[in-house]
């Protein structure tokens, strides 16, 4: 219980400072709200627009996390399959990086031509901003095994599933989550872009509230969305170390 | 339009720091804001800086902005002068309290409509929302939208946001999407498709629409200035209004992809909404009290003011 205050207490605090340094500042400034709102404006957009947010919210969720599954599935799968061996490596890794730097504000129009209007062009730029940091570290992961415990296996005669799902892929555990940390916040990213094309979620929230000059809408609807994020990072977090805790000495989280 | 909300947020943030320094372009020149590329709807404006009609006027303007500016927050942050807006945006922006003023409406006739297929067979909004339905594509936010919403029961339509590309509609025989009729429509039917356009003015909800906005203090401030950048308009409009085409060129040299004939047929499509009966008596961009306060009341009924409008001050005539 201590350790928990001792964990909550710090972010809590400049958070509350920061806020309250924010709405001084703004105020003292007197910035117009329509360029700067105040955070308790926002606090009151949050809270009048709540049932205008709370399902939009949901349904970014919803995307989010469809989308970091699949990039999870195919990311590992191709992980595996680029590890296979250096050949495959060396012909399909440069096609991954596709992903990391394919301009997803741009390509998002596209999205809606091929899967149509709604939420599976939504989940489709989930992926495609989120699969890269799982291929990358899965991959790093895999390749990263000690090459004594790969004798080991080699000397009991082990099968290639075996040392796959017995060493190779547990020791990539780690990495994968790292990347998975990683994923999450770029997959409420993708997301949030993939709604201002395909429609719904906080996507839309943002593009309305921005048509009809209400910055505290804006605002609040972004922090919806970094809320997401926080939520997923936090959750990838805890399963990565419920999945971990057992079996592994190298995985020490600050 | 696309990405635009990512640029407008890192343009408001920028304007929040400029609006405590408080810059601006020095006396003398004044900047005029586009909220879109080099279109017809803006040829008056380029007609006016190319002839000279600003410069005879003591007027040294540069115009700048395009898809996504937000005009309203940089008028309000005083790095623009002057900007384009729709009526509609002017009373939502003063209702938040950004103290901005329509001095000249281009449209007296609001532009925009919905776009559907002739081969659906409708011949009316009336007819189009009571019938199949299929998918609507809009920006989300729009006023008009509301008002459609408010007016007819769209239950059946999937609304959509509206990427500003017209491949989904050419694609999709029973798609419906916004547009401005001097634009979508005639690039549509040089594509092949056979589109059908109905104003939304034609339901009722009309805002004047291209309006050239400044902020109240500069009309305060500087009447004489505003009243020649006035007159250098109606001075650039009339010049377009006869012959678009060396404006034209000039303006598909800045937005190659509206190629030459499209900006010629949107020139011809527009006179209507730009000149009629009442500019013919009160000269063009000239606007109403009347009108203002009809919109500021149907603006109020669809929920998008917190406070009673004042139709007055939405306004200067000149």
């Amino acid at each position: 219980m201590r350790r928990l205050a001792a964990r909550v207490a710090p972010p809590t605090a400049t958070f509350l400072a920061g806020t309250l340094l924010a709405e001084l500042l703004i105020r003292a400034l007197g910035v117009s709200p329509l360029l700067l709102p105040t955070p308790s404006a926002v606090a009151r957009a949050a809270w009048s627009y709540r049932e205008t947010l709370l399902p939009a919210l949901a349904s970014t969720t919803g995307a989010v996390l469809v989308g970091l599954a699949a990039s999870v599935a195919l990311g590992v799968l191709a992980a595996i399959a680029l590890a296979a061996s250096r050949w495959v490596e060396r012909a399909f890794y440069p096609y991954a990086i596709f992903f990391q730097i394919v301009p997803i504000v741009a390509v998002a129009p596209l999205l809606v031509i091929w899967f149509g209007y709604g939420w599976r062009a939504v989940v489709a730029a989930a992926f495609i901003v989120s699969v890269f940091p799982v291929i990358a570290n899965a991959l790093a992961g895999l390749r990263s095994v000690d090459p004594a415990l790969l004798d080991l296996f080699r000397l009991y005669g082990a099968g290639r599933l075996a040392r796959l799902v017995k060493l190779e892929l547990p020791w990539a555990l780690p990495s994968l989550f790292t990347g998975l940390r990683v994923a999450a916040g770029l997959a409420v990213i993708g997301a949030i872009v993939g709604e201002f094309v395909g429609g719904g979620g906080l996507g839309v929230v943002v593009l309305g509230a921005m048509r009809q000059q209400r910055t505290d809408l804006v605002f609040a609807a972004i922090l919806h969305a970094s809320g997401l994020g926080l939520v997923l990072f936090a959750a990838v977090d805890v399963i990565g170390r419920i999945v971990l805790r057992r079996w592994h000495w190298r995985e020490e989280i600050p | 339009m696309r990405g635009s909300p990512i640029v407008g947020l890192a343009v408001l943030l920028c304007l929040v720091t400029a609006a405590c320094s408080r810059g601006g372009p020095p006396a003398g020149r004044v900047a005029l804001a586009l909220n879109w590329k080099p279109e017809p709807e803006f040829g008056g404006l380029f007609e006016a800086q190319r002839t000279g009609a600003f410069r005879r006027q003591g007027l040294d303007v540069e115009i700048t902005g395009g898809p996504g500016a937000p005009i309203v927050q940089m008028l309000a942050a005083g790095q623009m002068a002057y900007g384009i807006a729709a009526a509609d945006e002017v009373l939502v922006a003063r209702d938040r309290g950004a103290d901005i003023v329509a001095v000249y409406a281009t449209y007296q006739t609001n532009p925009q409509g919905i776009m559907v297929h002739a081969s659906r067979g409708v011949n009316s909004l009336d007819e189009l929302f009571a019938g199949e339905g299929g998918t609507l594509a809009v920006e989300p936010g729009l006023a008009y939208v509301k008002w459609l919403r408010k007016r007819y029961d769209l239950s059946r339509f999937q609304i959509v946001p509206y990427g500003f590309s017209i491949a989904p509609f050419l694609a999709e025989p029973r798609m419906a999407q916004q547009v401005f009729v001097t634009a979508e429509p005639i690039a549509a039917r040089r594509q092949g498709a056979e589109p059908k356009v109905f104003l939304i003015a034609d339901s009722g909800f009309d805002p004047y629409a291209a309006v050239v906005i400044t902020t109240t203090q500069r009309v305060r401030e500087r009447p004489d200035e505003v009243s020649r950048f006035v007159t250098a308009l109606r001075e650039g409009w009339r010049g377009y209004l006869e012959d678009p085409g060396p404006t034209n060129r000039e303006m598909h040299a800045r937005n190659p992809e509206m190629d030459a004939e499209t900006f010629a047929l949107g020139a011809v499509a527009q006179q209507p909404l730009i000149e009629d009966e009442f500019t013919r008596a009160h000269g063009l961009g000239a606007m109403s009290l009347e009108r203002w306060r009809v919109l500021g009341e149907q603006l109020q009924e669809l929920e998008l003011l917190d406070q009673e409008p004042v139709a007055a001050d939405c306004f200067a005539a000149f």
